[in-house]
């Protein structure tokens, strides 16, 4: 502002014409007004003279440096080409190196083998863990994958190592099975083991087959005692195998599951019944239920035979003892009585006793009791029938009485020879059940011979005594009662009513009809037999092959008497 | 020292907070999906007592508009129950009295706790004290209020119904 009022002075003065005086005044008033800026002007002007000395260095020392850049860039593109080339010369070897690699690949793997197999061997020695924690996923790929691509290579690879270790699975297992069996079949002679013998017989199985089965291994893992609906654990056996979780919330779980099994299928809750058994995997639970408790058993293999028979006979123990406190249990274990006591003599009666001397089941005590009572039924009924038929049998078969010895027996014989007709002594032993041989002549008339003659062996034998003179009163009594030889159909056969294949037929008999034979014919056999038919009953005679009928001494025959009268001739 | 088993149920309608009261409160569980399948989770605590440990068996019952059979099933021989309801949610409040009722049927003598869960929820809680209030003194039990979340007084419920178990 001053300056612009100052030029402004200026301009007015020079607008009139100067004089000299006014121009050394205008001087002396521009050196007092203006000394301070000529000052500053002159230090500007010496500070720019200072300045421009500075950048005319400056700029010889930035030509100076371009210069050198120059002939440094120079030099780093010469360094830039070289290096270039040198990239060329690789790439070509690079390329002829691949190439070597893709024609020689069996040569760079021969060079670089020893290389990488000396340095995984120290890898892994310095770091196993590291090197197969590294290894582990890529080999177990690898396997999946060689599986899948090359099935039988790898078959044909594991099948030594796996067909050893089950090779030696299967001794080690058949070695304990060995074990057992022969444990088994030292206490099969003896009472239990006849014992064990019959009871598998009952089950349908061979002892062999039960005791292979008992001799199985297994192995007790947990038992517990469970009471229904709460769910709270009563007690609890703990076997050698691994601890399982919380044995309170175990029992919990299981009552819920048993619930919600009986609830889903069983809703009316008509059937009654609980889940039974749980496997998961090689392990089994069995259940076996009470009225106020269940008990569980955790195991793994197969159980003997009778175990549930065991199971239950425990579980009905621990009822019968103390069925009150296992239902009105709360929690408070004052009120709970020992049950370990129990259940270790569960255990050890598994283990020691012979699974003969374990008690049975229900259904095979019904089975036991109902065959007993039919046994006995049986054998009341064979007394009732044999008393029966021994009370019967005179009314059937009506002995000849002692009474007839009076009178000879109806021996042709006494009318054949005069010298067989003496007075018989009566015998009071006599038996009326001669015996016949099939050439016999059984008929009154026959005159056949006494060789000829059946010869009855308990027939009162006629001993001629010296004393008796033969006369011609001494009759043989033609009423005897004739006891004809008895026989029965040795098949069943049709009778005709004459010897002949032409003669009508009457009836079959059934094989082993007892029968009266009458005569014989030729081939034909004259015989007499009860008929017992709706339409032909009573006695009835008629003929039929000799060859069908089987001569029996056993078979009392029918009485008949024989209608022909023999004459006694002195 | 003797350990008294006590088994407790959760009850009350769906996602009032049972599952997470018993995860606050248990120390051994099962998974949760239990709860899905077969409608109940069983967990336990071991609690100390003056002169007896008292182990809590805690049945957390799948929640729901109604018991049904199986459900019904699970209460027996229950010596207590917490029955819990939503403190954002009055329809859960009405159920109250009927899972008591199927308490009562099944588990005469058992005690019983009311819980109004989610107190943490200040701004969205519906349910006042004097509806609780009500509603526990129509059963003769008494209520607590707690948080899952933060764990606010769960302990003290649980607490409180062994106390009740043990005195009835």
């Amino acid at each position: 502002m001053e300056a612009d009022n100052q030029q402004n002075e200026a301009e007015s003065v020079s607008s009139h014409a100067p004089t000299p005086e006014d121009e050394v005044l205008l001087a002396s008033v521009q050196s007092i007004l203006l000394g301070r800026e000529r000052r500053r002007i002159v230090e500007l002007e010496s500070e720019i003279a200072h300045l421009q000395a500075q950048i005319e260095s400056k700029l010889n020392k930035a030509e100076m440096r371009s210069v050198a850049l120059g002939s440094e860039l120079q030099t780093t593109q010469r360094a830039l080409t070289a290096a270039e080339d040198r990239v060329r010369q690789l790439e070509l070897e690079t390329q002829s190196l691949r190439q070597r690699a893709q024609t020689d690949s069996e040569g760079l793997m021969a060079r670089l083998t020893p290389v990488f197999g000396r340095l995984v061997s120290r890898r892994i020695r310095e770091n196993p863990d590291e090197m197969a924690e590294a290894l582990g996923p890529v080999m177990g790929e690898a396997i999946r994958v060689q599986i899948r691509d090359s099935r039988d290579d790898m078959v044909e690879a594991l099948t030594p190592v796996v067909g050893e270790t089950v090779q030696r699975a299967v001794a080690v297992f058949f070695r304990d099975l060995q074990r057992n069996v022969d444990a088994r079949l030292r206490s099969t002679f003896g009472p239990g083991g006849v014992w064990r013998a019959v009871t598998a017989r009952m089950r349908g199985v061979s002892a062999a087959e039960l005791a292979l089965r008992d001799s199985l291994a297994y192995e007790i893992q947990e038992l517990f005692v469970i009471q229904h609906g709460s769910g709270f654990l009563l007690a609890r056996y703990e076997g050698g195998g691994q601890e399982t979780a919380d044995s309170d919330l175990i029992s919990g779980m299981l009552t819920a599951v048993r619930d919600f099994v009986r609830d889903s299928f069983d809703p009316t809750g008509k059937e009654p019944g609980y889940l039974d058994e749980v496997q998961y995997g090689n392990l089994r639970i069995l259940i076996h239920n009470g009225r106020s408790a269940y008990v569980a058993v955790v195991l793994k293999g197969v159980e003997p035979a009778g175990f549930r028979a065991h199971l239950q006979r425990l579980v009905n123990d621990l009822h019968l003892q103390h069925e009150a406190v296992l239902h009105a249990y709360s929690g408070d274990p004052v009120a709970l009585p020992d049950l370990q006591p129990r259940l270790s003599q569960f255990i050890t009666g598994l283990s020691g006793e012979p699974p003969s001397s374990r008690s049975f089941s229900t259904a095979e005590k019904t089975i036991l009791f109902g065959g007993g009572l039919v046994g006995l039924f049986l054998i009341g009924l064979a007394c009732f029938y044999l008393q029966f038929t021994i009370a019967l049998y005179p009314v059937a078969f009506p002995s000849p009485t002692p009474t007839n010895t009076a009178t000879p027996t109806n021996t042709p014989t006494a009318t054949a020879t005069p010298t067989h007709t003496p007075t018989f002594t009566p015998t009071p032993t006599y038996t009326p059940t001669p015996t016949h041989t099939p050439t016999l002549t059984p008929s009154p008339t026959a005159t056949a011979t006494p060789t000829n003659t059946p010869t009855p062996t308990n027939t009162p034998t006629p001993t001629p005594t010296p004393t008796i003179t033969p006369s011609p009163t001494a009759t043989g009594t033609p009423t005897a009662t004739f006891t004809p030889p008895a026989a029965e159909t040795a098949g069943s056969v049709w009778v005709r009513t004459g010897p002949s294949l032409d003669a009508p037929l009457i009836m079959p008999i059934e094989p082993n009809t007892p029968l009266i034979l009458l005569s014989v014919s030729g081939p034909w056999a004259e015989i007499q037999w009860v008929a017992n038919t709706p339409w032909l009953s009573g006695v009835q005679r008629g003929w039929v092959p000799l060859r069908w009928l089987t001569l029996r001494s056993d078979v009392l025959p029918v009485t008949a008497t024989p209608t022909p009268t023999p004459t006694l001739r002195p | 020292m003797k350990i008294v088993q006590k088994k407790i149920c959760l009850l009350g309608d769906f996602a009032v907070g049972k599952t997470s009261l018993t995860r606050r409160f248990v120390e051994g569980r099962f998974d949760d999906k239990y709860l899905s399948t077969i409608g109940v989770k069983v967990s336990r605590r071991l609690i100390e007592r003056e002169d007896h440990s008292l182990n809590l068996l805690i049945w957390d019952l799948v929640g729901g508009n109604e018991l049904s059979q199986r459900e019904t099933g699970y209460l027996v021989g229950a010596a207590g129950a917490l029955i819990v309801c939503d403190l954002t949610r009055p329809e859960t409040v009405e159920t109250l009295k009927r899972y008591a009722h199927h308490l009562r049927v099944v588990s005469p003598a058992a005690a019983l706790v009311f819980i109004g869960n989610k107190l943490d929820l200040t701004a969205e809680r519906m349910v006042t004290d004097d509806t609780l209030t009500a509603v526990s003194a129509s059963l003769q039990a008494e209520f607590r209020l707690t948080s899952a979340k933060t764990g606010q007084n769960v302990a003290e419920a649980f607490l409180r119904l062994a106390e009740k178990m043990e005195a009835s």
